[in-house]
């Protein structure tokens, strides 16, 4: 167990070279560097001082120089700057971090929490309509693009109902700290992370059913139903606990979804997280930011799939003999 | 003599370790030799995972030897490029265990069958048809079956169906890998046989391999014993059936089940018997790692693994 | 091919054939209620999308005409107009277009990607296969997405030709990988090993022996991908990182609804195009999944 997760995480580090040259190769080509924000900030630099400042910055070294002066930085947590907002990219990107993590948190928890009782309820008593309406429901999510599911959430429940806000992700009138900012948090969150679970929890119903369904009819499951366990019991000890730890595990697989789901559901309904800064950061070219934030849910992604190739080998031994 | 196999081994690599390094090998075929006369058959008889299937398919070029020399007609087949060993495609045949999964099931009858002659030989479609036509009635199947899909026939059909598609292009050597385990008892000697009619036709020469030795009496000539990929014991049917010498043969021999129930009795007797001469001679068969020792010539046509 | 002439009695030849699994999955679709629903909506949308728009004239639909800026649907305007005045309908016709034409394009591209790299990678294994899973499983862990609108913004040139190159440069990786399990596993089958002793050569028995075997495989997983390939293209083009303008894409009429004007009180314009993608994709993705168990269950059947 020891030795794969080893080996797991050893394959792990060329992926991670690999992203990062990739990125720096793609911030290399985008327009305009580090100085490009200082020229913003002081249009009338002259060309020498700027031809001095760009040297005293590095950037007439070598590519590869440059690009372990890029690692060595971000490694130290140095970014760059921002020029569109003047400050450096870290800074911005923490106070942003928190919604998107508050948005994708919520999209799990919902997800499981529709997930769980319809996979089950589907599974166990299949064919029934209730099961019928289930399979329906997870068809046409499975075949819905979120971002028209989101908008449709939108356009029914922000402005035509008026349920939710309809952008933002707080009251600007209330007070920080005061329960009727939570409230209001929480206000803002429910829209869009019921539209990104309602559509990211079909693939965990239907994993659920299925597998519900397989467990159902297998041997230890038939001698506990013989040995005159109840239902209820043989549901909630055998077939279940069997079916949550490989859900669990799925977790690191899912930040891939997240993170692209963010960047829809962000723009949406206007919630100030990662996502729309980063379409925002596109937008006006502001390519510090929009690096760092390729970056970051590169490592994301890697760790994500890391954490779940390790938690389903530990579920699943079969999955070591690669 | 038709081919000459000298000191044919297979080794396969065993990865372990954090790096996966070779850390074994698995001796799948470990220093064989043996040779089969023109027309003959020479059964290789042994117990499951002794490397029956692995020396067949080496000497066939289906997987590469680790060591040793494959000689066909004097050519050594595992010095060959790929492109040097076609011609001898066609000398060599194989019938295969598994009769379903020998023939691809998205192909009909006509082109499993003409898959050798498109590969060899330029014939028009009207000949080609008529040569696999009369092919199949040779093996007693109807010459309209040519557009039928291989799972429209039963197991015994499709083994017939995998020998009509082997005799294509008349080969002098058939390598049969189990021909008939997968087959219905019934049906077993109706393909044995006819196996036998053929090999009378066509001039064959049959390394059939085999784990039942009433099969291999039926059918051999000669017969090798192997064990743990290496040769235990090698003779005629006569001499290996009627004076087995190494103990594993002696203990092979004791293991058929005797049709005749009064036997039985002696037969339960005999086996305890070999299986305690077994357990006190293992050394004197064996070497410290368990290996057994190389052939040694007891008469002309018998040879015995002994020290 | 004139010795077919005298093929005996082609009628017999051909009620002899047993049906190959093409047909025999046309037939489960089309017993299949839900499917069959699914594919005569889908054929009548893209009769009447390619139909209309030999007809519409593109020029007239892309006029700017400042006096019918967002109107109501009417007779004119089927579907009203759009901020610049243009009819929603004209452009509803011209977006499915090419909305389903550049995902078919994306599929078709990745698939013939993913077939080659798969057969070849699952095939020969060895180093071969080892090179290209290192480098698809690297591509499966990049944050898709994101990538692409950052190729899509900094690419020189941009056009329908390079959007179809950077999806596909993505989106081949999860068809190779399929392919490449299902060759593995039809390589072990003894039936490949005959054709090599049979003297068949490599690329003869990939191309006819296997990939024949892999058909029905490759059939759903194109038709799934279609769907997924449009709703990402309409996706992004949502975004503004999808189509160019010259484009313009079912995603381009739902971008409007950014406007929260548009989105609050002038439905027409993006909803069409939103249920549009939803009933198209819906329709795909049926097909798709009756396909799915008819292939399997052949594969049950043995
Ligand atoms: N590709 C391989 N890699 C590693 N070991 C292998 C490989 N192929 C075969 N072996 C091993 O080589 C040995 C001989 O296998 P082989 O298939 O030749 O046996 P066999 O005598 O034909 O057995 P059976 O009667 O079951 O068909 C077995 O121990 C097997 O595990
Ligand atoms: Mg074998």
């Amino acid at each position: 167990m020891l030795k794969f997760i080893l080996r797991r995480i050893l394959i792990m580090i060329p992926q991670l070279f690999l992203l990062s040259v990739l990125i720096f190769l793609l911030a290399k080509a985008m327009p305009g560097d580090a100085l490009t924000g200082q020229l913003a900030a002081n249009p009338k630099m002259d060309p020498q001082t700027l031809e001095e400042m760009r040297e005293k910055l590095g950037l007439n070294d070598p590519v590869h120089i440059q690009y372990i002066r890029w690692v060595k930085n971000m490694l130290q947590g140095d970014l760059g700057l921002s020029y569109t907002h003047q400050q450096p990219v870290t800074d911005l990107l923490a106070g942003r971090v928190g919604n998107t993590v508050l948005l994708s948190a919520a999209i799990l928890v919902l997800t499981y929490l529709i997930a769980i009782p319809l996979g089950v309820v589907s599974g166990r008593w299949t064919n029934t309509w209730a099961d019928k309406l289930i399979v329906g429901y997870s068809y046409i999510g499975y075949a819905t693009p979120l971002f028209i599911f989101a908008l449709i959430m939108l356009f029914v429940f922000g402005f035509h109902l008026g349920w939710f806000p309809t952008g933002g992700s707080v009251d600007i009138q209330v007070e920080e700290g005061t329960l009727a900012y939570y409230l209001s948090k929480l206000n803002h969150l429910m829209l869009p992370a019921l539209s990104g679970a309602l559509i990211n929890t079909v693939v965990t119903i239907q994993y659920l059913r299925s597998e519900i369904i397989d467990t159902k009819v297998k041997d230890f499951v038939k001698t506990a139903r013989a040995k005159g366990v109840p239902e209820r019991q043989i549901y909630w000890r055998h077939i279940l606990r069997n079916s949550f730890l490989p859900i669990a595990a799925f977790l690191g697989y899912e930040i891939t979804g997240l993170i692209g789901g963010s960047v829809f559901l962000e723009s949406i309904y206007s919630y100030p997280g990662l996502g729309q800064l980063f379409l925002q950061s596109i937008m006006q070219r502001d390519y510090s930011v929009v690096t760092a934030l390729v970056m970051i849910s590169g490592v994301a992604t890697l760790v994500g799939t890391l954490l779940s190739d390790i938690i389903l080998s530990a579920v699943d031994p079969r999955i070591r003999i690669e | 003599m038709l081919l000459d196999v000298r000191h044919l081994k297979v080794h396969y690599p065993v990865r372990g370790g954090f790096f996966r390094r070779v850390v074994d090998y698995v001796k799948a075929v470990d220093d064989v030799s043996f040779s089969l006369n023109q027309g003959e058959t020479y059964g290789l008889v042994g117990e499951s995972g002794c490397g029956k299937t692995t020396t067949g398919r080496t000497i066939i070029g289906l997987i590469r030897a680790t060591a040793g020399e494959v000689l066909f007609e004097g050519t050594d087949l595992t010095k060959l490029s790929r492109r040097q060993f076609h011609p001898y495609r066609k000398d060599i045949q194989m019938i295969f265990q598994d009769p379903y999964s020998s023939l691809n099931p998205r192909k009909r009858v006509l082109d499993i069958i003409a898959e050798p002659l498109r590969n060899f030989e330029k014939l028009s479609p009207h000949e080609e048809r008529k040569k696999v036509q009369s092919m199949l009635e040779r093996v007693g199947l109807s010459a309209d079956s040519i557009y039928k899909y291989p799972h429209e026939f039963s197991g015994g059909q499709r083994q017939r169906i995998g020998i009509a598609r082997a005799l294509m292009l008349n080969p002098k050597l058939i390598i049969a890998d189990e021909p008939v385990s997968a087959l219905d008892v019934s049906v077993q000697a109706q393909v044995l046989n006819f196996m036998k009619d053929i090999q009378q036709d066509y001039g064959l020469t049959y390394l059939f391999i085999s784990h039942d030795l009433g099969i291999i009496r039926h059918m051999c000539d000669r017969i090798g014993i192997m064990y743990r990929g290496r040769l235990v014991e090698e003779g005629t049917s006569e001499d290996i059936f009627a004076n087995p010498q190494h103990i594993y043969t002696k203990r092979l021999l004791s293991a058929i089940p005797n049709a005749d129930p009064r036997e039985r009795g002696k037969q339960t007797a005999l086996r305890r018997e070999v299986e305690q001469e077994y357990a006190q001679a293992y050394s004197r068969y064996f070497d410290e790692t368990g290996r057994a020792y190389p052939l040694k010539p007891i008469s002309p046509t018998h040879s015995v693994a002994i020290p | 091919m004139k010795i077919e002439v005298n093929r005996p009695a082609p009628v017999d030849i051909a009620s002899e054939k047993s049906p190959s699994a093409l047909s025999i999955m046309w037939r489960e679709l089309v017993r299949d209620r839900l499917a069959l629903v699914s594919l005569i909506i889908l054929s009548v949308i893209l009769l009447i999308v390619y139909g209309a728009s030999i007809f519409l004239d593109q020029e007239e639909i892309v006029k700017v005409d400042f006096l019918a800026i967002h109107s109501p649907p009417s007779a004119e305007h089927w579907l009203g107009t759009d901020y610049g005045g243009r009819d929603v309908f004209g452009q509803l016709i011209i977006g499915a277009r090419n909305s389903f034409t550049i995902g078919l394009a994306i599929t078709l591209i990745t698939g013939a990607i993913g077939l080659v790299v798969g057969l070849v990678a699952g095939y020969f294994g060895g180093w071969i296969d080892n090179v290209i899973m290192r480098i698809i499983d690297f591509i499966l862990v990049l944050p898709f997405l994101m990538l692409v609108i950052v190729f899509v913004a900094i690419v020189p040139k941009y056009n329908v030709a390079t959007f179809i190159l950077i999806m596909s440069a993505f989106l081949w990786t999860g068809k190779a990988r399929l392919i490449r399990a299902k060759t593995l596993a039809e390589r072990e089958l003894d039936y490949v090993s005959a054709s090599k002793t049979l003297g068949t050569p490599d690329w003869k028995i990939i191309l006819f022996q296997i990939l024949p075997n892999l058909s029905s495989i490759i059939i759903v997983n194109l038709t799934l991908n279609l769907a997924g390939n449009i709703g990402i293209e309409s996706g992004l083009t949502y975004l503004g990182f999808g189509l160019p303008e010259s484009t313009p894409s079912l995603g381009t009429l739902v971008s409007y609804a950014t406007n929260p004007d548009v989105l609050q009180n002038k439905w027409w314009v993006w909803l069409p195009a939103s249920l549009l993608i939803l009933v198209m994709m819906l329709c795909i993705n049926f097909i798709g999944q009756a396909l799915k168990r008819a292939a399997d269950a052949r594969q049950r059947l043995g």
